[in-house]
């Protein structure tokens, strides 16, 4: 029984030891203004997070006072549960994986929305009659990927139409492009703002052209990217995640800027040597439509009533069991 | 051996789940990071008979890919197991289709064969091919010199004897090699589910992984460890058998 005894009590030790080891790696510590603040994005380094990328390259944060590391996403990459993990402070999610974490209990907070439209869309031949109407969905092979947030959009578009899975044929999509080339699949989702310009160019190098079918335009307010952190950053440091929201967003409307487009160009080429500069010129209009679709709107301002239809697409489509009542995890600070 | 080589994945997956749910509690993770041991229960429950048709699916591509790996390394190994020209291209040819990621070839690979079954089988050849072969070519170019130099002596010694030789004093290792290699057959099948193709468990983990679904990936997970503890286990008894085959 002593033994028995003993050895319980040095397994605990051990256990507790591991344990407490693992919260110092993993919790989220305490950050200090001249601590490293790490910043996960939702994708790799591209137009789409240019006013990031300005931020860092321009010294913004640190004339905030915030010693900031962009790190690049990517499918494999998850923000919000780095957030929780304490691999990072802020990060960029989409409103589905914020919606869906909060779901499950994750303490998650939307700062500022960036993307004021999504900028996903799907990219068709012209040789194609123009989709005026949903209804012009029918007959078509469309591509989604399974699980991603576009087929959630394509649901929702096929849904407002009254179009049922039998009226098209759902084609999947994977990482390239060769089966929408191989006309395999009719329209293919694609991020307007980069794949949309790159395919569109490649695709007139071989003299075809192309439209887009944008949900936004039937209707569908699914909310893109956003900046979250975690509930427990603002209640222990609510300053620096100000400064930080003050300093991302002042470099997102420097990049935009008209008068910096040579420098904000410059700054992309840093990290996106494969694209021309002038694919780079028409990435970046693009995604200034999306970042401030008109000048009365603040970059990064929070679109609570989108916000609230992406959780009833969600909803209506299964995708969470219950409300999470969204609105009260936007806070704009 | 079948029993002994479930019991021992049980175990590890256990240990797995049980070290996931310590962190969880340990930390206070949400369940958005690591599921709770109910939900990753309901979602086990739920998703079973699904999960098992798509193991089930992705095994058969993972079974005749590993087939024709044996074969295919076989072949290469006996050509390349003498140190003349052609046993040098081949190898270099071998190990230099290895050394490519199979991410990058995947384009080409579904530009030649589209993205159903063929393309599925030829990853999956490709990814578990290589260990066997090595093994194959260290078995074959290793001379039996005990054996052999009696029928060298006597001028009976040829390619066919020499192969039979080789094979039989080392079937063990060879046995070993093929059902390790089913492993890397399986794991080739679902990562070119994951890259591409419509079906199979590799293409439900994906989507699992796009809905950040930590359960039902585990839930995945788990019947993938059964089935393929079943497969290797399978494969053993098979080794074994040949070889007291081979012994009597």
């Amino acid at each position: 029984m002593k033994r028995f005894n003993k050895c319980t009590c040095q397994k605990m030790v051990i256990l507790g030891i591991t344990l407490a080891w693992l919260s110092g790696i993993v919790s989220v510590d305490a950050v200090n203004a001249a601590e490293k603040i790490n910043y996960r994005l939702k994708w790799l380094f591209n137009a789409s997070v240019v006013g990031d990328l300005y931020a860092d390259v321009h010294h913004i944060f640190t004339d905030y006072g915030l010693d900031v590391r962009v790190k690049a996403g990517g499918p494999e990459r998850d923000a919000i549960r780095e957030l929780e993990l304490g691999y990072a402070q802020f990060g960029v999610a989409s409103a589905d994986q914020v919606i869906r974490a909060l779901s499950k209990g994750a303490p998650v907070v939307v700062i500022a929305q960036l993307f004021q439209v999504n900028a996903l869309q799907w990219i068709y031949r012209d040789e194609l009659p123009p989709i005026k109407r949903l209804s012009d969905l029918k007959g078509k092979i469309i591509g989604i990927t399974y699980g991603g947030n576009d087929e959630t959009i394509m649901r929702t578009l096929m849904a407002k139409g009254g179009i049922n899975s039998k009226d098209v044929t759902l084609f999947s999509v994977r990482y390239d492009y060769t089966p929408f080339f191989k006309r395999k699949a009719d329209i293919w989702p694609v991020y307007r703002n980069t794949q949309g310009v790159f395919l569109s160019a490649k695709l007139a190098r071989a003299g075809e052209t192309v439209r887009f079918l944008d949900p936004y335009n039937f209707g569908v307010r699914f909310v893109a990217n956003s900046v979250v952190t975690s509930e427990q950053m603002i209640a222990k440091h609510p300053q620096t995640v100000v400064q930080f929201k003050h300093a991302l967003l002042q470099g997102w409307r420097e990049a935009l800027r008209p008068a910096n487009l040579e420098k904000t160009i410059n700054v992309l080429k840093q990290f996106d040597k494969d694209t021309s500069e002038a694919l780079l010129a028409q990435q970046l209009a693009i995604t200034h439509t999306f970042i401030q679709p008109s000048p009365d709107i603040k970059i990064g301002s929070i679109d609570t009533a989108a916000w609230k239809e992406t959780e009833q697409i969600m909803l209506a489509q299964g995708l969470i069991k219950k409300p999470v009542n969204v609105e009260k995890a936007l806070k704009s600070m | 051996m079948l029993l002994r080589r479930i019991y021992q994945f049980l175990i590890i997956y256990c240990t797995g789940i049980a070290l996931l749910f310590l962190l969880k509690y340990g930390l206070q993770l949400s369940d958005y990071v690591i599921p709770s041991p109910s939900e990753l229960w309901q979602t086990g429950c739920t998703e079973f008979v699904r999960y098992c048709k798509d193991v089930a699916d992705t095994l058969s591509v993972a079974v005749i890919g590993q087939i024709i790996s044996v074969i295919f390394a076989f072949i290469v190994g006996i050509v390349g197991r003498k140190a003349t020209w052609v046993g040098s291209i081949v190898k270099v040819a071998a190990y230099n289709v290895q050394a490519y990621p199979i991410v990058a070839l995947a384009p080409i690979i579904f530009i030649l064969l589209g993205d159903g079954f063929l393309a599925r089988l030829l990853i999956a050849a490709m990814i578990c091919y290589f260990p066997i072969l090595l093994s194959v070519i260290g078995v074959m170019s290793e001379p039996v010199v005990d054996i052999e130099h009696f029928y060298r002596c006597t001028g009976r010694l040829r390619w066919q004897l020499e192969v039979k030789i080789r094979a039989f004093e080392n079937l063990n290792k060879l046995t070993t090699v093929i059902a390790g290699s089913a492993t890397l057959a399986m794991a080739g099948t679902i990562v070119a589910e994951f890259i591409a193709a419509n079906a199979g468990i590799g293409y439900s983990i994906r989507i699992a992984l796009y809905q950040s679904d930590l359960a039902r990936i585990l839930s995945a997970l788990f019947v993938i460890g059964i089935t393929l503890s079943v497969y290797q286990g399978l494969l053993e008894w098979a080794g074994a058998l040949i070889k007291k085959g081979w012994e009597t």
